[in-house]
């Protein structure tokens, strides 16, 4: 099953490899066809999906190769398993791909069958990096992924391509290859690349050599997030990508860098985590606060949404290191909402922008008169975005601020500030691009969204609204694996007082 | 010589295991002779192809048999020669290359045509320089090897001879090369003023502390690190890889650094004092450093070939780092074998491909005559680019798992720092690699400027094959690993 869902957008690739590229409709039809069957499975494996069950399910395991460790050989496989945090993750994925398939049909005109094919191969990347427990084939996976929407950035991006490629590109693998020299000191020094042995094991190891192989890993994941240094290639490629990429990008991309971290950061390394975790709450919290001011400085829509992404992903940092409970929760559900609520955006501005064939703002005015379809699933998305009670962005910030404060109340103020700020940058750019008078005259006769656009749309405003009423549905899915990493982290922290008895006395005190 | 003598010379000869031993080098020195009989009776040209194809395709099953026969000749002619499974390995990887740059050569030369046949002979003569090398376990032997090797090449890259580039390189080349001979016959002199011996075996057993043993090691390693092009010794390749003929390169670029590579890391880093390890690391790390830094720089593509090659150098040359001063224990052996021939594969698929493109001018391997190549030559433009990602390294190609390999050598020999920098620069080859794909895909064409439209099966086939390959060794690497495992 996980094969199946894994590989079939890649032997779609394939197939459209193989068709002549005369007739864009059948080779749409094809891709779309493939997509809608992954979504179906990606949704037969949430409904069936028992969070309550242990370790990872539905798992496949082939033999791949075997690399010749310093006792033995170690075996690589092709191992992929669920667990309720991977589950959510593929679930958007899957849900995501036809979406973004069906809105390239306004965009994407040239060059359609390559455009498809580099979509297609992307989704196995992306799909892979969720489902991977291996560790091998997760680093496979994880720079795979790069090289179809390096292409999808050059090709059919913005004016601004080449750079916004290739410095994406650069600053990704950057981080990788160090990840790369860690994931082998991890493998060689454990005997195992499978991701469920490593966890038994990485306690064993010398902090100082955990703490080595945690800085690599956290560095790649923190670039892919992006945390606060290591923002600047994340405006960029948002802004010049098509907006299909852009929806994958701020939809699923950066979140293999927020589950790297849940994954192979704080379960693989609780200890570490710990030590770390002040530091990554100071970069979430500055990364929220930084983030919103980019953002309100933007005159570019596109940008402006894009900066948004840096606020956003702060959260899920602060609430991924609060560690605790409601932090944890809160975090992989704002996963979920980002992935929702910025795709949406991201879909809408690509909309508009194939109408007026610009994003500066202050060419824009009153589109509400023009547009109302437009301006009435602008208006939910912003204000699902910026937190508004019963959508779903109010959930996952609540319990992210929750959980922070119980740890740092000052993050958290800082935090809560970002959430006000969200509103500011986010609602005068609305106000600027919907209301008031249409100040341009060509902006008078602009065609309202057509019934493609409002279908595609219309799955992921339903499951904002249903997420804002009912969290339930999906943190029933991801609470109990995420209590098993808290687990790990406790034990982490109870090993800690009892190697430092005396650091706990001055906590008593 | 006494009759005595001669017919224990005699029995020695045709000993089982030495004919076993000997067989690959005998196929490929008769298919020259034959090659060029051939060549001389008119009835018999037609042969020549045959006879060329014919005699690799025996030194390959000869090296087959080496590799999976129960046993192995081992050690033969008092201990000069040896053939096991290891240099069955590298015999196949060197029979390839050949085969490969031959047929990328088919068509390749327009304007002197006649003089083809010789051009064949020599390229026939270069893999048994290449075996005599791997498989050398005297000094003297290697050198002949080397000589063998070399000389051929240096009339190969001067083989355009109407072309002052051509010429240039070859001259180049050869003064250079010369220069290296001497320095490894003087620096082997010494080796033996200082132990008394020449073979490899008993140099191992002996103590090369003293100074003079420690000169003539230095030397010796020098002259290697010129064939292989590694700093300070790198200098020549961006000259001599862009002036010679396209396929002449990418024998050079695989075979002759897979054969002097292999007689490195077999040979001589088992013996290299192990104090010496930082300083070549350094070298190492500095080779890939200006190998990627000059190959951003460069405009023309078979060029920057040449200065990324001088990068893969660097790369290898980490492995002869932390295999110094010990019996092979960090399985460098391995991790050089399959970043060799992923290398192999690659670059000669990248260089067949630009032959191919040169018959249409010179100026198509120029990057900015390359512009919008995808919509005109789509599979080329596909398969040059899946080269690239290659030689960057990234996933589901050879170029991952041979980095793999080697950062894991690193790893495994406490050289974490080394590899973690090593990761680092070949972060700055990524940048030039990709914009080879920039320009093939993201670029228009230019309008003044004809595409290149000549089609040549055999390049073509050249190029499907490495393809093959490089995705085979990314995506199913037990087919290959299990070659190694040994």
């Amino acid at each position: 099953m996980l094969a199946l869902l894994c590989f079939l957008p890649l032997a779609g690739a394939l197939l459209l490899l193989c068709l002549p590229r005369a007739s864009d409709a059948v080779l749409r039809l094809v891709a779309l066809g493939v997509t809608l069957v992954v979504a179906g499975l990606g949704l037969a494996l949430f409904l069936g999906f028992d969070g309550e069950l242990p370790g990872f399910q539905a798992e496949f395991v082939r033999e791949w190769f075997a690399l010749a460790g310093p006792d033995g050989t170690i075996p690589v496989r092709l191992h992929l398993g669920l667990d309720g945090v991977s589950l959510l993750l593929v679930a958007l994925t899957a849900l995501l791909m036809p979406l973004v398939v069906l809105s390239s049909y306004g965009h994407v005109h040239t060059r359609v069958k390559e455009f498809l094919l580099w979509l297609l191969v992307m989704e196995t990347g992306m799909l892979g990096v969720f489902l991977a427990l291996d560790l091998v084939l997760f680093y496979f996976f994880w720079e795979l992924s790069l090289v179809p929407l390096y292409f999808l950035v050059g090709i059919w991006g913005g004016e601004r391509r080449l750079y916004a490629t290739i410095k994406f590109f650069l600053y990704t693998v950057a981080g990788s290859l160090v990840m790369l020299v860690a994931v082998i000191a991890l493998i060689w020094k454990l005997g195992s690349a499978s991701v469920p042995d490593l966890f038994l094991h990485t306690a064993a190891l010398e902090p100082t050599t955990q703490a080595w192989i945690f800085a690599a890993f956290a560095l790649a994941f923190a670039i892919k997030v992006p945390l606060l240094p290591f923002h600047t290639w994340l405006a960029d490629a948002h802004t010049e990508a098509p907006t299909s990429g852009s929806v994958l990008l701020a939809g699923v991309l950066l979140k293999m860098g927020t589950y790297g971290l849940l994954r192979f950061g704080i379960q693989l390394f609780p200890a570490m985590a710990i030590d770390a975790a002040p530091v990554f709450l100071a970069l979430g919290a500055f990364g929220i606060v930084y983030g919103a001011l980019l953002a309100m400085a933007q005159d570019d829509l596109k940008r402006l949404i894009a900066c948004s992404s840096v606020s956003h992903l702060g959260f899920v940092v602060l609430g991924l290191f609060a560690l605790n409970s409601a932090g944890l929760r809160g975090a992989v559900l704002q996963m979920i909402n980002h992935g929702l609520s910025t795709g949406l955006l991201f879909l809408l501005v690509g909309m508009v922008y194939e109408r007026t064939h610009t994003r500066q703002l202050e060419r824009y005015g009153g589109l509400a008169a023009v547009m109302p379809v437009f301006a009435l699933f602008f208006v939910f998305t912003v204000l699902s975005s910026v937190g508004l009670p019963g959508l779903n962005g109010f959930v996952g910030e609540y319990l992210i601020l929750a959980g922070t404060f119980e740890v740092s109340p000052a993050w958290a103020t800082l935090g809560v500030s970002g959430v006000v700020l969200g509103a500011v940058y986010l609602l005068t750019a609305t106000r600027r691009m919907l209301f008031g008078p249409v100040v341009h005259a060509e902006n008078r006769k602009l065609a309202d969204l057509g019934a493609r656009e409002v279908g595609l749309m219309l799955p992921l405003v339903a499951l904002s609204v249903w997420i804002g009423v009912q969290p339930s549905v999906l943190l029933d899915k991801c609470a109990p694996a995420l209590e098993r990493i808290l687990e790990r982290v406790e034990d982490a922290r109870f090993d800690a007082r009892l190697a430092n008895p005396a650091a706990e006395d001055v906590q008593l005190r | 010589m006494s009759t005595q003598e001669f017919s224990a010379a005699f029995e020695a000869l045709t000993a089982p295991a030495a004919r076993m031993a000997l067989a690959p080098l005998l196929a490929l020195g008769v298919g020259v002779l034959v090659f060029l009989l051939c060549d001389v009776v008119a009835a018999l040209r037609a042969a020549r192809a045959p006879v060329f194809v014919g005699a690799l395709i025996l030194a390959a099953a000869a090296e087959v048999r080496i590799l999976l026969g129960e046993r192995a000749p081992g050690l033969v002619f008092d201990g000069t020669f040896a053939a096991d499974r290891a240099t069955a390995l590298w015999g196949l990887m060197f029979v390839g290359a050949t085969l490969l740059a031959w047929l990328a050569s088919l068509g390749y030369y327009r304007e002197n045509r006649p003089f083809k046949p010789e051009h064949d002979a020599l390229m026939l003569t270069t893999p048994i320089g290449m075996m005599l090398m791997i498989g050398a376990r005297d000094l003297v032997v290697f050198f002949v090897g080397l000589e063998l090797l070399s000389i051929p090449l240096y009339a190969l890259c001067a083989f355009r001879r109407m072309r002052q580039e051509s010429v240039e390189a070859g001259v180049k080349y050869f003064l250079l090369g010369s220069f290296s001979s001497a320095l490894f016959l003087y620096g082997a002199a010494l080796l033996y003023a200082a132990a008394g011996t020449l073979s490899l075996v008993e140099l191992a057993e002996r103590d090369l502390s003293a100074p003079l043993a420690l000169a003539g090691l230095a030397l010796v390693a020098a002259s290697l690190f010129f064939k292989v092009a590694v700093f300070p010794f790198q200098l020549w390749a961006p000259d001599v890889y862009q002036g010679s003929p396209t396929p002449v390169t990418a024998l050079m670029a695989t075979g002759t650094k897979a054969a002097a590579f292999g007689f490195l890391l077999v040979q001589l880093t088992p013996i290299l004092p192990a104090t010496g390890r930082a300083t070549v690391a350094v070298l190492a790390l500095v080779t890939m450093l200006l190998g990627n830094l000059g190959a951003l720089v460069q405009t023309d593509l078979k060029r920057m070939l040449a200065y990324s090659s001088v990068a893969h150098a660097g790369t290898l040359l980490l492995l002869v780092a932390a295999g110094m001063g010990a019996p092979d224990e960090h399985g460098a052996l391995g991790a050089a074998l399959y970043y060799l021939g992923g290398y192999l594969f690659t670059a000669m698929g990248a260089f067949g491909l630009l032959g191919l493109l040169e018959a249409d001018g010179a100026r198509f391997t120029r990057l900015e005559s390359l512009r919008g190549l995808a919509r005109s030559r789509p599979v080329v433009s596909a398969l040059l680019a899946l080269f690239m990602l290659s030689l960057g390294g990234i996933p589901a190609t050879a170029g991952f798992l041979g980095k793999w390999f080697v950062f894991a050598v690193l790893v495994d020999a406490d050289m974490t720092t080394v590899a973690v920098l090593a990761a680092l620069l070949s972060t700055i080859a990524l940048g030039y690699y990709l914009r080879v794909i920039v320009v093939l895909y993201m670029q228009p064409p230019p309008e003044e400027l004809e595409p290149p439209r000549t089609n040549r099966w055999s390049a073509s086939l050249v190029g499907a094959l490495c393809g093959a390959f490089v995705l085979a060794m990314g995506l199913f690497p037990a087919l290959f690993l299990g070659l190694l495992g040994s």
